[in-house]
């Protein structure tokens, strides 16, 4: 049942890897905190944690993209400094990336060896007969079998995974880094993945491997260590690691500190937004919601699980194959953000400065950009209505600018929200979506805009909010959906919904957590 | 550009679901290039429609016209198979041809004369590909800039006015006939063969599909993303140079504005060939094929007493169908 845990790993065997009271600021927060993390030689060492607990820091530290405050790295036992990438890669240390590094329209091969193409001669001739004999010695060494010489375009994810895992091996890497390998492949070549991984450690290859999935942890791990809020929680042999340990170590137990509550909670009004079985194949599927005026919904889920593409495919910016969206009880054609504005719909997109302003454009112009029609006569624009409105919401939001003709850019991440959202209030939007509200914004700037989806609530505005912050899911939220993998997995009244709860379905073990939860 | 468009944007995901393993292979109809056709249907076109087309001395003439457009279209080849593009060329042709031309009315040996004109156009293009490369300016700007600054100086030194009469030793260039077939298309055919060479036997070609095909992920593998653009703007202004050479010697003249228009034929046997915008595919085959499709496109309608109003035209529109044909065979493999 087990190919890997049990039947390989020695355990006492040799650690390659040390890593010892790693400190990472970025300003206004500590990414990591004197974290430790060792690797044994032939180890499957998962790496877990909520989403913003540090662990892709860690990697990024050890992958030398990131340089720690603190601490050090010992490899071998003899302390290194991974100054960059291409000292990590000398090191023998290796990520198998989530977007793959490769080439499309190069050959298996090419991209085996990109940059490092074995040559002959002093023109710089490749030897193509030992690059190619090369290339398929190296996967057969990992039983794949794919033709070096076909296009990376033409393969599936899985084996475009096999290839990075190749080009790794034929720099000698020996320590590999796979973060959720496993997201977006099928269970068919999960299991192929496994025994690959398995073959790497037991010829003393050492993985780090990050996952979302429980059950991963159990099938293909020796050991597992959890991360939270940038700190080290602890490190356990994956056989005394049960489900619930585990959960406990990642959520913690004072869950008190630095609560968010909302003040409003007013009885909702019609059912604003209705999204009946949507789907689009490969990011999400049968999607059922409902909001009501007045009403806060939360959408929970881990990073991937399709939550911003279906409040994207709801908005309109991205078409889906079927399923039914209904704005007050009128369907809302698909694929059309002129049509959602409309019939009253905002979006505030996670990205901000990519998605949601024109960075290099004014206070005003943005604010104003998704109303021009009610701003202009027979479409030329009134500038003293248009000045006043713009004026209105800086008075309204207490926005903290200059001047309404002050460019967006020089502005901070709260004041920027706030410019998003007079951009909706400005269209008299009923329903806006928020996709991670507070992300990157100070603690001062997010009880602001908490305050203003109170204020909003009140107005019977209906909000849709995704966010991958715990606290704030629950505390602002009347009802939360959580998604899984583009399904939603479970509905919670705020009452019903805890911490432990949300992430048990987020990840995909909600019911054995409610029995356990019912038998204590 | 209307007609760049990015290949990588199917999203991974749906194809992860519905593609567990290497598409079968395209049919050997579709292998061919399409340009291959569209020689084969103007040739044919022509043999029957224009009076004199198929003539031996029409044929060489198609040739010795095509040859400076196939050397400019291999040097626009590289570079677009970077992502880029040089608007250069045209005037930097023009440039080198000047310098050439006026060193020799000035009494130079030939041979200097020559280098003189194919030193120019590979500073012109170090220039380009030093303010692309280091001081990450837009190839189009950059050459854009460069186009309007060789074409000045070009006017300039000549005073606007053509530089005619060389002696028969640099006329040997343009008007040698060697085994039957003339100098320029000989020098087309070795320039042709070392950028061949290079392009898919060395370390230098894999580095210019690998820029072409994601700076960064060219970066991370350790390629050394700058030189590589270098590189490839410097041969394209020495091949604009060597082009410039061959021209006026053919022409027996060094007209200041000569080159003009060799931008817009180039760039369009180039995609016409088979080497999208999107950067990271195609090759020299294709071009040079483009640039033979070209010339005799030019030639076949003049032939046929269509001017050169109607030959830009059906260019461009050969651009557009070729850009399409690309698009619906891209989407339909996938």
């Amino acid at each position: 049942m087990n190919p890997v845990s049990g039947t390989v790993m020695n355990p006492e065997s040799r650690v390659v890897l040390a890593m010892r009271g790693i400190t990472k600021d970025f300003p206004g927060v500590r990414a990591l905190d004197n974290v430790d993390f060792d690797l044994r030689e032939g180890e499957v060492h998962v790496l877990i944690g909520e989403n913003g607990a540090g662990k892709s820091t860690l990697i990024k530290v050890l992958c030398g993209a990131y340089r720690p405050d603190a601490g050090e790295i010992l490899i071998d036992g003899h302390r290194v400094n991974i100054s960059d990438p291409k000292r990590a890669e000398a090191l023998g240390i290796s990520v198998i990336h989530q977007e793959f590094n490769l080439l499309p329209h190069r050959d298996v091969a090419q991209n085996i060896f990109l940059g490092r193409e074995p040559v002959r001669g002093p023109m710089g001739m490749i030897d193509f007969g030992k690059m190619y004999d090369d290339s398929k010695r190296i996967l057969d060494s990992i039983n794949v079998d794919i033709p070096v010489r076909t296009l990376v375009r033409d393969l599936s994810v899985a084996q475009k995974q096999m290839v990075e895992l190749a080009k790794a091996l034929s720099f000698n890497a020996r320590i590999f880094i796979m973060d959720e390998p496993t997201a977006t492949l099928t269970s068919r070549e999960i299991e192929r993945l496994f025994k690959t991984i398995a073959s790497l450690v037991s010829s003393g290859k050492s993985v780090i491997y990050i996952s979302h999935r429980m059950d991963e942890i159990h099938q293909i791990g020796h050991r597992v260590t959890v991360l939270r809020d940038g700190q080290y929680i602890g490190t356990l042999d994956v056989k005394e690691a049960s489900l619930e340990t585990l959960i406990s170590m990642m959520v913690g137990r004072n869950i008190g500190a630095g609560e968010i509550r909302r003040r409003n909670v007013v009885k909702r009004g019609r059912e604003a937004l209705k999204v009946s079985g949507l789907t689009r194949h490969g990011r999400f599927y049968d999607i059922n919601l409902s909001i009501h005026e007045g009403e806060v919904v939360g959408l929970a889920g881990l990073v991937g699980s399709g939550r911003t593409e279906v409040a994207r495919a709801i908005f309109g910016i991205d078409p889906y194959d079927s399923g039914e969206v209904f704005v007050f009880g009128e369907r809302l054609p698909k694929g059309s953000p002129a049509h959602s504005v409309e019939r009253g719909l905002g979006f505030l997109p996670e990205d901000r400065k990519d998605l949601g302003l024109a960075l290099g454009m004014s206070v005003k112009d943005n604010m104003v950009q998704a109303s021009l029609r009610s701003v202009s006569n027979f479409g030329f624009i009134d500038f003293r209505r248009e000045r006043d409105v713009a004026q209105g919401f800086v008075k309204q939001l207490r926005i903290a600018t200059p001047s309404i003709y002050r460019l967006v850019r020089f502005l901070s991440g709260g004041t920027q929200q706030k410019v998003v959202l007079s951009k909706w209030l400005a269209t008299k939007a009923r329903i806006l979506i928020f996709d991670e509200p507070t992300r990157g914004i100070d603690v001062g700037a997010k009880a602001e805009i908490y305050s203003l989806i109170d204020e909003l609530v009140k107005q019977g505005v209906a909000i849709l909010m995704i966010s991958s912050e715990l606290p704030e899911i629950l505390g602002i939220s009347d009802r939360i959906y959580v998604m899984r993998e583009g399904r939603i997995t479970g509905e919670f009244h705020r009452d019903a919904a805890t911490r432990e709860r949300i992430i048990s379905y987020a990840m995909g073990k909600g019911r054995e957590y409610d029995a356990a939860a019912g038998k204590g | 550009m209307p007609w760049e468009r990015d290949v990588n944007m199917t999203p991974q995901l749906v194809r992860a679901e519905s593609q567990p393993s290497p598409r079968a292979r395209a049919s050997i109809l579709s292998k061919v290039p399409g340009v291959l056709y569209a020689f084969i249907f103007f040739i044919a076109v022509f043999g029957v429609r224009a009076r004199g087309f198929l003539s031996l001395a029409n044929l060489v003439n198609v040739s010795l016209q095509g040859s400076i457009l196939a050397i400019v279209s291999l040097g626009m080849t590289l570079v677009i198979m970077t992502g880029g593009i040089d608007l250069s060329i045209g005037s930097v042709l023009s440039l080198a041809g000047a310098v050439t031309g006026l060193l020799l009315h000035g009494g130079s040996p030939v041979p200097l004369a020559i280098l003189a004109g194919l030193l120019t156009g590979m500073v012109c293009g170090a220039i380009n590909g030093f303010l692309i490369s280091r001081l990450n300016f837009f190839p189009f700007i950059s050459t854009f800039g460069m186009m309007g600054i060789a074409q000045g100086i070009a006017l300039v030194l000549t005073d606007g006015a053509s530089l005619p009469g060389f002696s028969p030793a640099f006329r040997a260039i343009g008007d040698s006939v060697v085994i039957g077939i003339p100098l320029p298309v000989w020098i087309a055919g070795a320039v042709f063969g070392v950028i061949y060479f290079f392009l898919y036997k060395t370390t230098f070609g894999a580095r210019v599909y690998a820029v072409g095909g994601s700076k960064q992920v060219a970066r991370l593998s350790g390629i050394p993303v700058s030189r590589v653009l270098l590189s490839v703007y410097t041969i394209s202004g020495f091949l604009a140079g060597l082009g410039g050479v061959v021209l006026i010697s053919r022409m027996n003249s060094a007209n200041p504005t000569v080159g003009a228009g060799y931008e817009f034929d180039a760039i369009a046997a180039v995609v016409i060939g088979g080497t999208p915008f999107s950067g990271g595919r195609g090759g020299i085959g294709g071009s040079i094929l483009g640039a033979a499709v070209i010339s005799v496109l030019k030639n076949g309608l003049n032939l046929m007493g269509l001017s050169a109003p109607w030959q830009l035209t059906v260019i461009g529109l050969m651009i557009t169908a070729a850009i399409v044909v690309d698009v619906m065979i891209y989407n339909r493999k996938s």
